[in-house]
């Protein structure tokens, strides 16, 4: 009876298809196949019967089920569309339109006015034009650079913190799941308590507490540090540390039902150590799930991160984020509403396709999860 | 009259890989007072003609497309959502296989018989309602029923439990009690207590008892008269005695003969019926049996049998050759 | 049932322990020294060392950690090290009765509406009620409550500059009264704060009462001949609502963070907005005393909806 989970549990809900494309293939387990439109092949009727039906493993089928989900395809693109915006967009958009007299600093490239950290104090608050694709903010800088910007922000937060919820969240859940005994015990207490504390405010505490600490000393890493970025680690590893306690349960999970399945036993049975299983049988079995769990985390990370900035204890000025542009935004909500309005649009799609992209790759997976 | 006439009922269920034909065709009568065994594998339709009866079968994906079924002289597919919830309990009641998970386990088991009690005699007190529910507790041999009354159901073990769901059926004094493999999920032992009560019961109220199952055993020792049915069809009905005397269809023979024995010796094989059944979506032309059965013959494959006398008193069976 | 209460009465009290032991050892370990920074230009260091011993900071660690855990029994905070002489509970007092008038209507909200939504969503499922209702929930839930709060307050500027009107898109009004004036203030903040607790009931009610109404129990409830309606408010419901309950801790997990976006950007006076000044003004008293406080509030509510939950699963009733 466990709803703490944010996210209906998916490794809770019936047993999940192992991706069996490791071993020889185990008659068993890889029985389901794709044939009749949404109908198991009715007894006695073997699918090889069905005709010219091209043999797949199961993650294929996986995969081709994805496919098939327009909605969550349509979300992926979106997605891949921002992330080239803000990897790209940049090396492009410091080329895009000439140079131009500012009365302040004089002959301007575009490599410079579109920069996000540049003010232009004579272009403030202006609405989309030719110049400023998307306008500019109360100090002049360009919005569209500070979009981007801020999204490589987020994209770089969310990255750094799935890679720690991963490794962390596999390492631990794995163990757990394994071995049972007291990381097991572990595990239980520390999920306990940090599903009954909410993540956010532990971050959000964390970083109130630990921030100015974090400017000071890590400001002075290269090329993160500057730019009012040096929190970011701290973000991150706040992050990281409130998110992987789920994947780790999710992880788990999966390991308990993998680790009584047949081909384990059969390689246990055939001599193989444990940390052998573990690396040959269990963890490429893990890949769904932990797809799933991260596509889903992703999206709580980028919110998390964007909150955090907007609270002031991010993302500093004159760094970027869409938390940061969201707040900077807010006063001017009655005389310039698009200022407030882009990122927080932004935001939304973001994190909507995320969520929409995570149940679909639940459903692809895992088809009878479904209602 | 007879108390139950089922004619010619059909129930299919609409899914998306085709048509089941779940009941195809099926006919029965029942006497007041009489204990019918339904006898067939999973699958063969037992269960959901019993759901038909009480038009419990789940729309969609289910629809009984066919056939009359007269209770008393009324056609219960005729009726409407209100006549069936005032015969539902009351005229006709049902118990069910699994009692861990029959009972509500917030109610305690007194409230649970009683409401059934209130639903039914609208003039009757809430105390009055609740001394019934003591009285059939104690009627189905629960000891200290009226403290067991305010107990829940998880403070029960599973036979117990079974026994309040047959306190529940019973207390507004039905004619007809449907028991869907009322003891399968009990141990043997309990299992025999259970019967054992059901056919006094029956026989103290006169209650027909519509008893499924798929243990030939328990029909046996508790039916009079028995339906053996197979791929949604009936395919034999006798007399209990001249069932398990003078198996007519090949199917019942091969039911028999499958029953371990426990004189054979040790390293004698069991004999199954081989095969499966079929697939009820895509039903076979002929005698849906004739795919297993050792003595078909061509006009088995083409020609479907209906239930036709072998010759012995009142048993039929669906076989161009019975025994 | 008691020995579950205990057992996470017990794994509770941990947390708030160790929230306390962190922001303790934060304390210590502040940057900045504040006795310095009090005394500013008057620094003598007899006057320091007196000051320094009246703030009980000379103490060995273990010391001043017993003595701050003592005086939260007492509900003392301490004073606050920015605005000098006040206490600290003075500070965060105008906060308190704010802050939970707002958390207590929303999450009356949530259950109120988010519930219904639920249910209705599971009688009717798969039809287009229910994929029009849950594509809602879903897109409440997701998108987050600052995003939200944003939206609402661009369509009441729309609504102010298109109609002449003047509802505020920022302030409170008077905690705990209902004028029309307090009502203008206090509608829009709430309702948007319970949005996402209200989307996450939604569709756990409906995945709750799809569960129960499956149930054999409910089959034989419509055996017996009980009309549809008791079938599926008296005997699906009532046990529906039963993992409903559980939900109420996470919640209030919920509440308690959207309360810092949703003070922030409705400016609404609360215990969060303190919070956040208080961390930008590096007030280290004012920091502890609020994490305890937002702590122990989640604490509770978790060990509220523990003790609802035996009180409402007759299973877990026997001890």
């Amino acid at each position: 009876m466990d709803t703490r989970d944010r996210n209906t549990d998916p490794a809770a809900q019936g047993a999940m298809i192992p991706d069996g494309a490791i071993l020889p293939t185990d008659p068993i387990l890889t029985d389901v196949r794709e044939t009749i439109p949404g109908g198991p092949p009715a007894p006695g009727e073997t699918t090889a019967a069905k005709g010219t039906e091209k043999i797949r493993t199961p993650f294929q089928e996986s995969l081709l089920r994805l496919w098939r989900d327009k909605r969550a395809m349509v979300c992926a693109g979106i997605i891949l569309f921002f992330v080239l915006l803000a990897v790209l967009g940049p090396l492009i958009y410091q080329h895009v339109g000439g140079t131009f007299q500012s009365s302040i600093n004089g002959a301007t490239p575009s490599s410079v006015y579109h920069n996000p950290f540049h003010q232009e104090l004579d272009h403030q608050d202006e609405f989309a034009s030719g110049m400023y694709w998307l306008g500019t903010d109360s100090v002049g800088r360009d919005l569209l650079a500070r979009l981007m910007q801020g999204l490589l922000i987020s994209i770089s937060v969310a990255v750094l913190v799935e890679i720690v919820d991963i490794v962390l969240g596999i390492t631990i859940g794995v163990l757990a799941g394994y071995f049972g005994g007291w990381i097991d015990q572990f595990l239980a207490r520390f999920t306990d308590i940090m599903f009954a504390f909410p993540g956010l405010l532990f971050v959000i505490l964390l970083t109130g507490i630990f921030g100015t600490w974090a400017d000071t000393t890590l400001g002075n890493i290269p090329i993160i540090g500057p730019n009012g970025n040096a929190r970011l680690i701290l973000v991150s590893l706040a992050l990281a540390f409130t998110a992987w306690p789920l994947m780790a349960r999710y992880v788990r999970g999966q390991t308990l039902q993998l680790k009584e399945q047949q081909f384990v036993e059969a390689a246990r049975t055939s001599g193989a150590s444990s940390a052998q299983i573990i690396l040959r049988h269990i963890i490429p079995n893990l890949l769904s799930i932990v797809i799933i769990a991260s596509t889903l985390n992703i999206a709580n990370t980028i919110v998390g991160e964007a909150g955090i900035s907007l609270l002031g204890l991010g993302v500093q000025s004159p760094g970027s984020s869409l938390g940061l542009m969201i707040s900077d935004g807010i006063s001017l909500i009655d005389s310039h509403p698009w200022e407030v309005l882009l990122p927080s649009i932004v935001l939304a799609i973001i994190v909507l396709c995320f969520s929409f992209l995570g149940d679909g790759l639940r459903d692809a997976f895992d088809p009878r999860s479904k209602d | 009259m007879n108390l139950l006439e089922v004619n010619n009922l059909q129930t299919y269920f609409f899914t998306r890989g085709g048509v089941v034909k779940a009941v195809d065709n099926v006919s029965f009568v029942m006497n007041a007072g009489e204990t019918l065994g339904v006898v067939g594998e999973s699958g063969c339709g037992k269960s959901v003609t019993a759901l038909s009866v009480m038009r419990l079968i789940a729309n969609p994906p289910g629809k009984i497309v066919g056939g009359e079924i007269n209770f008393n002289g009324e056609n219960i597919l005729e009726k409407n959502q209100h006549e069936l919830t005032e015969m539902r309990g009351s005229k006709i009641s049902m118990i069910f296989q699994d009692p861990m998970t029959s009972l509500n386990p917030v109610f305690t088991v007194g409230y649970q018989i009683a409401e059934t009690v209130k639903r039914h005699r609208k003039d009757v007190s809430n105390d009055q309602a609740w001394k019934r529910a003591i009285e059939m507790l104690d009627l189905v041999r629960i000891s200290d029923p009226k403290r067991r009354a305010k107990n829940y159901p998880h403070e029960f073990s599973g036979g117990m439990r079974q026994r309040v769901m047959i306190a529940i059926a019973l207390s507004c004094n039905p004619q007809l009690l449907i028991a869907d493999e009322p003891t399968t999920a009990l141990d043997v032992t309990i299992q025999a207590q259970v019967l054992e009560l059901m056919k006094g019961l029956s026989r103290e109220f006169n209650t027909a008892v519509m008893l499924i199952t798929h243990d030939l055993g328990v029909v046996a020792g508790t039916c009079q008269q028995v339906n053996v049915m197979y791929a949604g069809h009936i395919i034999e009905s006798a007399p209990v005695k001249q069932i398990f005397e003078t198996p007519a269809h090949p199917y019942t023979v091969g039911l028999l003969q499958s029953i371990p024995r426990l004189h054979e010796s040790r390293g004698s094989r069991l004999t199954p019926i081989a095969g499966q059944p079929p697939d009820l979506s895509n039903p076979p032309v002929g005698c849906p049996y004739a795919p297993r059965c050792p003595k078909v013959q061509n006009r088995c494959r083409q020609e479907r049998p209906e239930l036709m006398p072998v010759g012995r008193g009142e048993q039929v069976a669906a076989c161009f050759y019975p025994n | 049932m008691v020995q579950f209460l205990i057992k996470r009465f017990i794994g509770l009290l941990f947390v708030v322990i160790g929230v306390t032991f962190i922001t303790f050892v934060m304390g210590l370990n502040a940057p900045g020294d504040p006795i310095r920074t009090l005394l500013g230009q008057h620094f003598d260091p007899r006057l320091y060392a007196q000051l320094k011993h009246a703030y009980g900071l000379d103490l060995p660690w273990y010391q001043q950690y017993y003595n701050y855990i003592v005086n939260l029994l007492h509900f003392n905070f301490g004073y606050s090290f920015k605005q000098q002489g006040q206490s600290v509970w003075s500070i965060l007092s105008s906060g308190v009765p704010i802050s939970t008038e707002l958390g207590f209507w929303a999450l009356i909200l949530e259950i109120l509406v988010g519930v219904p939504l639920g249910v209705v969503s599971a009688l009717k499922a798969n039809t287009w009620v229910d994929t029009t209702n849950m594509g809602i929930m879903l897109v409440l839930f997701a998108i987050p409550v600052f995003v939200l709060s944003v939206f609402a307050q661009v369509i009441i500027v729309w609504i102010d500059q298109h109609t002449g009107g003047s509802w505020p898109v920022s302030g409170w009004g008077n905690p705990w009264q209902y004028t029309f004036s307090d009502l203008q203030f206090k509608i829009v903040p709430i309702l948007v704060y319970a949005f996402t607790g209200m989307a996450y009931i939604a569709r756990l009610s409906r995945t709750s009462m799809l569960e129960v109404l499956r149930q054999d129990y409910v089959r034989t409830a419509r055996a017996k001949g009980l009309s549809e309606r008791v079938v599926i408010y008296r005997h699906g419901l009532r046990n529906a609502l039963i993992p409903l309950v559980t939900v109420l801790g996470f919640s209030i997990g919920l509440l308690v963070t959207g309360a810092f976006f949703i003070e922030q950007i409705f400016n609404i006076p609360g215990i969060a907005q303190i919070t956040i000044t208080s961390i930008n003004s590096r007030d280290y008293p004012v920091i502890q005393a609020t994490t305890v406080l937002l702590a122990v509030a989640v604490v509770i509510g978790n060990l509220i909806s523990d003790i609802l939950y035996t009180v409402v699963d007759p299973r877990i009733k026997v001890a």
